[in-house]
């Protein structure tokens, strides 16, 4: 049984208001576990958009694509167009996209983790295939020929002798009432002619004219706009406000307050509701609220790093060990040792989160710019206490997510809101709210220990990391790092030593951890890599041949990947010999210059990158170029590999120069882009970028830049100065 | 009552003279293409043109914008066909786009005034308009092809 299933045309015009007849194809996960999620809709709950991954060929000609996925910028709409698309045989110019509601028949529908591609790549092209087999079937059985001698073309089927043809539109109608092959064949690579190719994003021309619809874009009749002050603290709870004096400010129109809800993803607020944002945002300044900080108002950051670093001198958790370390130990010749520490980091996404709600009765509807949307259904439906499948989740453009907004938390605010008020309500937050009140990525302090013989060989790297692990959000004791965490370039580290001691420690967290662009990698890859070059340094050897050195001969890893997905070292090593050519390793540069060279693998992608750098006498870094080099399998479409290469650089050299929050007494001491600043275009390197295509399935490509660019700075750094870059960010950091 | 010419048409707003331009534009005429970042003139995603200048929106009351021209994003062309909304459709410029109707009112402004615009320029004017998704390198592309096909 494969993945795609025919569905009734009356559930079709249920759950997606088409008026539309004709074929309609839907792809079923093979994951799908809650099957019944729309068995409560009405049919006039259905409003033109769609619940499932569907092709839909109108008698009219039309075909429509259905995109389940969240559009933040990593051209998910337009690369699961091409997968529909290529199989079909339709011009990507003439479908029609529409974006899914949440639907549990997708299985996973999280917009996360690198995966739209990875996970779509047969199942999408599945889809156009079956939908192209039963169009060729119907135009051969009218023809009265064999359908393997027809072909199809933008849209059509092309009669055996070339002569004549039929439209999709016009065999639509039969072809809804013949089987769906279980098994459609899916093109060869070689006969691709959309995968592969550079396509511009399909939403470009409406985002160059404003009209691109994101989360606070929504308008609604009869809509409030809400904006919340909440605790400066997570878990504080209300102490006083002065609901008179915002209700005093004009177009406010209530004050209510909002209980924190029982899965902890939200806290304690005082909402402000006014007809506009703008008097909802000073009525929040009127209200002079205070708070009771409740028992997580202890952590400042100075004292964190300090417990980290104890925690971390005291060893952990095992994870992984090869050979002996503390044999390697007492056999050292020399003994190198390195700590390496990064803060707190927020998102900081050009939209902070917003979400617009309207409760009628026991239904609820959301418009939210969201990465999460099952879960977005799941926590309103807990919060409001209806049943999910009463929740319809719209999923609206995202002005960026990086993993802030797989959180469903202002979703779930807007709807007690919408419920409270029994009115429609957009909630936005404030750039200071998105700072303040975010999931971070977490703080991590991180100790190595490299061992080397008497005759200069390693033999020994001990890894200790300590940091708050994400499931300390929603369950006690949450706080360990997972297997999954470290397996994020700490355990999967490739590199041969004779003996390998890998540990973890645990340490509570009074901030909530979320999951921000590659996650642990970004601070583990930093720690790997910029140990490595240290090693190099401390062996005399050049830092490029000693990673690949140190890396060896092509194999497969028994960590870091999986059967589909093995983690092959000799693709690592290709995509670090093909950025040291780019780059010119090893030419010779000006004082006060330097290449700093680092790879990582995550999400199944291999990159590896060379950055140029110059610090002048008085400290002040310039990155002139970074070249990059990865290998995500098949590309999809190469123009937005690239994109996503030269956005990893920006969002990498904003962590290596500025990212960092930091707490006081519990409260994140940052509020906006004074205090957390994000890279601006004077300071954006040239990013070169080679694509390397192997044969493989394909992998992520939104997440694995980022890793590599801060230990490839900060190796360049060394290069021009001597200097080290241990402690992330380099803000503050005397460098000249 | 205050009267704004917004895109060439005279509109009225029932707002607070105090309200920045923004919130105007944005709730109370339903022009959603202009965008709030930090509400503090550090993005410049609210970045529209008053009287042909690049002003932060988040800044300037309605007040003080009443009586003069003002173009936002939806105004800049009737069709897109303005040459830097072009360009930034030929180079691929926008990821996620929420910053981008801003980048493109601040390059438009830009090369209105300096038609050939080099880099350490580009750098200079667009260095207050803030891009998370990491655009710069096509923006800066996409800012000489539209002086190459503006100067032609």
């Amino acid at each position: 049984m494969n993945g795609v299933v025919k569905v009734s045309r009356r559930s079709f015009l249920r759950t997606t208001g088409i008026a539309g007849s004709g074929l309609v194809l839907g792809v079923r996960s093979l994951r799908a576990n809650r099957p019944g999620f729309l068995d409560g809709a009405t049919d006039a709950a259905a409003n033109g958009f769609q619940p499932n991954l569907w092709v839909n060929v109108g008698e009219d000609g039309a075909v429509r694509l259905t995109v389940h996925r969240s559009e933040m910028g990593q051209g998910t709409r337009t690369a699961c167009c091409m997968l529909l698309a290529e199989e079909l045989d339709v011009d990507l110019e003439s479908v029609e996209v529409i974006q899914a509601l949440a639907d549990a028949r997708y299985g996973r529908q999280a917009t996360s983790g690198s995966t739209t591609v990875r996970l779509n790549w047969i199942p999408l092209r599945q889809a156009g295939a079956a939908a192209k087999h039963m169009l060729v079937a119907a135009a051969a059985s009218r023809w009265g020929v064999e359908a393997v001698a027809c072909s199809t073309k933008s849209g059509s089927v092309i009669h055996p002798s070339g002569s004549e043809s039929l439209t999709y539109g016009e065999l639509a109608a039969e072809a809804a009432e013949l089987p769906v092959p279980d098994d459609p064949k899916l093109k060869d690579s070689s006969d691709f002619s959309l995968i592969g190719k550079p396509r511009k994003l399909l939403d470009a021309p409406e985002m160059v004219r404003g009209q691109t619809v994101f989360g606070y874009d929504v308008m609604l009749p009869g809509m409030v706009y809400a904006s919340v002050e909440r605790s400066p603290v997570p878990k504080g709870s209300i102490g006083s406000y002065d609901a008179a004096a915002a209700k005093a400010v004009r177009d406010v129109v209530d004050v209510v307050e909002l209980e924190p809800n029982a899965t902890g993803l939200t806290n304690a607020g005082i909402a402000v509701i006014a007809t506009n944002t703008w008097a909802a945002m000073r009525g929040r300044e009127a209200l002079n609220a205070t708070w009771e900080p409740g028992p997580l108002a202890t952590e400042t950051s100075a004292d964190y790093r300090l417990e980290l670093e104890r925690i971390a001198s005291e060893g952990g958790r095992v994870v992984r060990t090869e050979g002996v370390f503390d044999v390697a130990l007492a056999g050292a010749d020399r003994i190198i040792e390195a700590s390496y520490h990064a803060p707190y980091a927020v998102h900081a996404t050009m939209e902070p989160p917003a979400c617009t709600a309207r409760v009628e009765g026991d239904t609820c509807e959301v418009w939210s710019s969201t990465q999460g949307p099952l879960w977005t259904a799941g926590e309103v439906s807990g919060a409001l206490g209806i049943p999910t499948s009463n929740v319809t989740v719209h999923i609206t453009f995202l002005g960026g997510g990086f993993g802030r907004k797989s959180k469903p938390d202002y979703a779930v605010e807007a709807a007690l809101l919408a419920q409270k008020l029994g009115r429609p309500v957009k909630l936005l937050f404030t750039r200071e709210d998105e700072i303040r009140h975010g999931f971070y990525r977490a703080e991590s302090f991180q100790q190595l220990v490299a061992t080397i013989d008497a005759a200069g060989n390693p033999t020994g790297w001990l890894h200790r990391t300590v940091f708050p692990g994400i499931g300390w959000d929603f369950e006690p004791g949450g706080s360990e790092p997972s297997g999954g965490e470290l397996s994020q370039g700490m355990t999967t580290m490739p590199y041969r030593f004779p003996a390998i001691r890998m540990e973890a420690g645990t340490v509570p967290s009074s901030v909530r951890v979320g999951w921000m662009r590659s996650v642990c990698n970004t601070f583990h890859a930093h720690a790997v890599n910029c140990f490595t070059d240290e090693l190099a340094h401390e062996l005399g050897r050049d830092p490029y041949e000693f990673h690949m050195e140190m890396l060896g001969d092509a194999r497969i890893l028994r960590i870091g990947g999986d059967r589909q997905f093995p983690f092959d070292t000799g693709r690592l090593r290709a995509v670090g010999e093909a950025v040291a050519e780019m780059a010119g390793w090893g030419r010779s540069l000006p004082d006060r210059e330097g290449l700093g060279f680092a790879m990582h693998h995550s999400f199944f992608s291999y990159v590896a990158m060379v950055a140029h750098v110059s610090v002048d006498p008085a400290g002040e870094l310039t990155v002139h170029q970074v070249d990059c080099a990865i290998d995500c399998g098949p590309v999809v479409n190469p123009d937005t590999v690239e994109a996503q290469m030269q956005g990893a650089v920006a969002m990498g050299l904003t962590l290596a120069k500025y990212g960092r929050i930091t707490l006081k007494d519990g409260a994140v001491e940052q509020s906006s882009f004074h205090d957390y600043p994000i890279l601006r275009m004077p300071e954006m390197p040239r990013v070169n970028v080679k694509i390397i295509q192997t044969d493989a399935r394909p992998t992520g490509i939104g997440e694995p830049g980022v890793p590599p660019t801060m230990p490839a700075v900060a190796n360049a750094i060394f290069a021009a100065t001597g200097r080290r870059v241990r402690d992330l960010p380099l803000e503050g950091q005397d460098l000249g | 009552m205050i009267t704004l010419l917004v895109n060439g048409e005279r509109r009225t707003v029932d707002a607070d003279p105090s309200m920045p331009l923004l919130w105007a534009l944005r709730d109370l005429l339903g022009l959603t293409g202009t965008k709030y970042g930090c509400g503090t003139g550090l993005c410049g995603s609210c970045t529209v043109h008053v009287d042909g200048e690049p002003v932060r929106a988040c800044l300037t009351s309605v007040e003080f914008a009443s009586g003069n021209a003002i173009t936002t994003i939806e105004g800049l062309s009737e069709d897109g066909q303005h040459p830097v909304q072009e360009a930034w459709v030929e180079v691929d410029a926008a990821q996620c786009g929420y910053c981008q109707p801003g980048q493109i009112m601040s390059a438009a402004a830009l090369l209105a005034r300096t038609p050939r615009p080099t880099d350490a320029e580009i750098d200079t004017a667009m260095a207050g308009n803030l891009c998370r998704c990491g655009t710069y390198q096509r923006i800066r592309e996409a800012i000489h092809r539209a002086a190459e096909g503006g100067g032609t």
